[in-house]
């Protein structure tokens, strides 16, 4: 059918103004001649995590989405200029608390870095298994959050049941539910027991059985399958184009993982592969978050087996505790004795931290957090006790672009299936 | 008070039937779906399976025309006043709200941030449940509360706390006099901001930063600053330049980053590029750095060259006030509110904590 263009004069509605909608400046104008609609979806809509898109549409389908982010932002990258190196690590993980192991290894391996400081091996896989478990307990809510934006109730109560185990874990490890902060410079803040890892080991059971139950009640669900295969497909060239992350560029063919590309923690010595799909739509998306959740369940088998016949205690570096200058002068009387960190900051968390200054220099890391890659980079002047610049760059946010790109073409009430196969989770990406 | 719809609305408050209504009320608390914040982990835990709000009659429910509760989660910036504001109105009565969290109370980890409001300030607030995040029992408790005030009538705090005077339990004999303690947090007046080539051990990176100079042919200097870590020093004139010449391997902006070094009057921008395409270059992060003086702080635009640094050119525009020319969004507000200006130069200061002893802080 051919389409034929009509000048009319056209004025938009006086709330785009009066509301201080955010839209660009003539698109308005443009899409009444056009003979598209623009719709505003959000903040509050039927899902969850609240960010504005603003959407064109001709008939159904969307020519282009904006977005309007920011609900959720909370400034914290001015804030940890002024806090303590120490008081920015249960503020870095607020982004996205149900990942928050990731979130603070990547900040905490920054200061390490700039430290110049080993961490001791125990320490390192039990960041490892916390840094796992969190993953399947990220992986869990995005799919309960998408089942919720399919409108399937039961595929929502399933994933956040097996989530109460996970915390349940995090809370015997760390003492917290969710907000773990539990990683500190140097290693972690308490040694975890026998007992603990052997729940720890039999929550990875439940979680195996239960996510083939879930398979039958959601992952493979006809409707599922229907509602998000060939939704929003990316290409290759696309995703690393827009510099898709995460699970989400896995999707589209590109083996890129932090873990596997620049190995820290102990991911160097356990044996896992990284999944890769080469569909790149929603439900590739998805069922690769599925499948890591499998090989996440693995890499926290070997790592507690391996931490079982490790001995107990030294979780913390030596060197942060001031224990290797001690050995050097002993070193120096002539006694040579293997110097070994605490095992628990109880008590003593300012004695260490507190006065933490970096050397001057910029140090950056890249982890591979549930939805992708963080990055931090710290800015020291040497002096402060504080950073002087810290940049933090979330998943969310790097995917977001992506994200918009390949709501084009779609129909609107693919929208939300999109929304939740990206876990797009507003506090983690406005910061 | 002839009005009859007055009079209606009174009947119904106190008539013969109300204590229908109040029971109808009780046990049927739907909750709009406005999750603001990190605290709506808990709030979602809350309403699965595991502690199952549903057996008191609370439900999340999509549309606010529908719903009669507010559960506020957390945090309420600035941007999202609005929003809360307007889905507040649109709700029908009688309608009630739950703030959750310590950042809904007085900010709790955000208490001075730029961006955050109290919700307190924007809607009238039935309870308070504090925590960061509060567990799901903790919120229970909250919505059974608010059943209590819809039935009575009247609000009352479900926690009391007497007060304790630190000298009799610690058999304290006599208080010295004290004074506060001195903040930890030290900041240098005259920092300095330098980044410096480093002596690590990496075989490729070396070999790989001499290609690299070579192939900028003095356009900009590299060096290594960490294993994996290279770092290009340019101009504002050179960088395009420079940039070109990357994105021949570098196929991805990770981060755009912006300095601001205040008493030296400029700003150092940084682009942190690395690769998805090639297997080798995978791990090597480079940073492009170029200085900009504070007075005219205009830089190019790279996303002819790297889609990827769009929006993070419109965060370090809103953040930072430094235009990137050719960017076409430009001039407006993405992240952050339109009535917050470059909020994280060094000259915006926000509140910082006073340390006191005991009493008031004044
Ligand atoms: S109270 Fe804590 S968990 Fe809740 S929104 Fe604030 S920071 Fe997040």
């Amino acid at each position: 059918m051919k389409e034929i263009s009509v000048e009319l004069p056209v004025e938009p509605p006086v709330e785009v103004k009066s509301l201080f909608l955010p839209v660009p400046p003539g698109l308005m104008e443009e899409s009444y001649k056009k003979d598209e609609l623009v719709i505003f979806v959000g903040p509050q809509h039927g899902g969850s995590g609240h960010m504005r898109i603003i959407v064109r549409l001709k008939g159904d389908v969307i020519t282009e989405a904006i977005p309007d982010p920011g609900y959720v932002h909370r400034g914290m990258e001015k804030l940890a200029e002024n806090r303590l190196y120490l008081q920015n690590i249960p503020l870095l993980e607020r982004p996205a608390i149900m990942d928050c192991a990731n979130f603070n290894l990547g900040y905490v391996r920054a200061i390490e870095k700039a430290l110049d400081i080993e961490v001791p091996e125990r320490a390192e896989y039990i960041r490892t298994i916390l840094a796992e478990l969190c993953r399947i307990g990220t992986h869990l809510y995005d799919a309960g959050i998408l089942s919720v934006f399919l409108g399937h109730t039961t595929g929502f109560m399933w994933p956040f049941a097996m989530r109460e185990m996970i915390c349940e874990a995090l809370m015997r490890v760390s003492g917290a539910r969710i907000t773990a902060s539990y990683i500190v410079p140097g290693g972690v803040r308490r040694d975890v027991g026998r007992d603990v890892l052997e729940y720890i080991k039999e929550v990875t059971f439940f979680i195996e059985r239960k996510t083939k139950d879930f398979e039958k009640i959601f992952i493979m669900n006809p409707v599922t399958a229907a509602r998000l295969k060939d939704v929003a497909t990316i290409s290759k060239k696309d995703a690393i184009k827009y510099g898709l992350v995460g699970p989400f560029l896995r999707a589209c063919g590109v083996e890129y993982d932090t873990r596997a590309v620049e190995p820290y923690g102990a991911y160097d010595q356990l044996s896992w592969d990284v999944v890769v799909a080469d569909e790149g739509d929603s439900y590739a998306r998805f069922l690769v978050r599925v499948n890591e959740i499998a090989q996440s369940i693995s890499i926290i088998r070997q790592a507690v087996s391996i931490l079982r016949s490790m001995p107990e205690g030294n979780v913390i570096s030596p060197d942060i505790a001031g224990k290797k200058k001690k050995a050097k002068k002993k070193e120096e009387e002539g006694e040579e004795e293997e110097v070994k960190g605490p095992s628990d900051v109880r008590g003593k968390l300012y004695r260490y931290y507190g006065r933490l200054t970096l050397p001057p220099g910029e140090y950056t890391t890249v982890t591979e957090a549930a939805r992708g890659t963080v990055l931090y980079t710290i800015v020291s002047d040497g002096q402060s006790t504080v950073p002087y610049r810290l940049r933090v760059v979330t998943p969310g946010w790097l995917y977001l672009k992506g994200f918009m790109e390949s709501l084009k073409g779609c129909r609107l009430a693919d929208l939300q299936a999109v929304y939740g196969s990206f876990g797009y989770f507003p506090p983690e990406a406005d910061r | 008070m002839n009005d009859p719809n007055i009079k209606n609305i009174k009947f119904l408050h106190s008539g013969l039937l109300s204590p229908v209504k109040k029971w109808g009320a009780k046990w049927s608390l739907w909750a709009v779906h406005l999750v603001t914040s990190c605290c709506g982990v808990e709030l979602a835990h809350t309403y699965a399976s595991g502690y199952d709000a549903e057996r008191w009659g609370t439900l999340n429910f999509g549309m606010m025309r529908q719903t009669n509760l507010i559960i506020v989660e957390g945090t309420i910036s600035k941007k999202m006043a609005k929003a809360l504001r307007m889905t507040w109105e649109q709700m029908p009565d009688p309608k009630f709200v739950i703030v959750m969290g310590a950042c809904g109370l007085e900010g709790g980890l955000f208490w001075n941030s730029y961006h955050i409001v109290k919700p307190s300030e924007i809607v009238p607030v039935d309870y308070f449940v504090p925590g960061c995040p509060p567990t799901p029992e903790g919120l229970m408790r909250g919505i059974l509360a608010l059943q209590k005030k819809i039935e009575s009538g009247e609000a009352k705090a479900t926690a009391k706390y007497q007060p304790v005077r630190l000298e009799e339990v610690l058999e304290i004999k006599e208080v010295k006099e004290r004074k506060p303690p001195k903040s930890p947090v030290k900041i240098a007046e005259k920092p300095e901001i330098k980044i410096e080539p480093r002596d690590v051990e990496w075989e490729f990176g070396k070999s790989f930063v001499d290609e690299l100079n070579q192939k900028l042919a003095g356009a900009g200097e590299a060096f290594i600053t960490d294993v994996n870590r290279v770092y290009i020093r340019t101009t504002k004139e050179r960088f395009l330049e420079v940039a070109e010449k990357l994105s021949e391997d570098f196929d991805h902006v990770k981060s755009v980053n912006v300095i601001d070094v205040i008493h030296e009057d400029k700003f150092i921008v940084e682009y942190t590029v690395s690769s998805y395409s090639s297997k080798e270059l995978m791990p090597v992060l480079v940073t492009i750095s170029a200085e900009i003086p504070r007075s005219n702080p205009r830089f190019p635009s790279v996303i002819d060259i790297w889609p990827s640094a769009d929006y993070q050119e419109r965060e370090m525009y809103d953040f930072f006030g430094v235009w990137f020319e050719n960017n076409p969004a430009m001039g407006e507000k993405f992240l952050i509110a339109p009535e917050v200006e470059t909020p994280l130069r060094k000259d915006f200061k926000i509140p910082q904590p006073n340390y006191v002893l005991g009493g008031e802080s004044e």
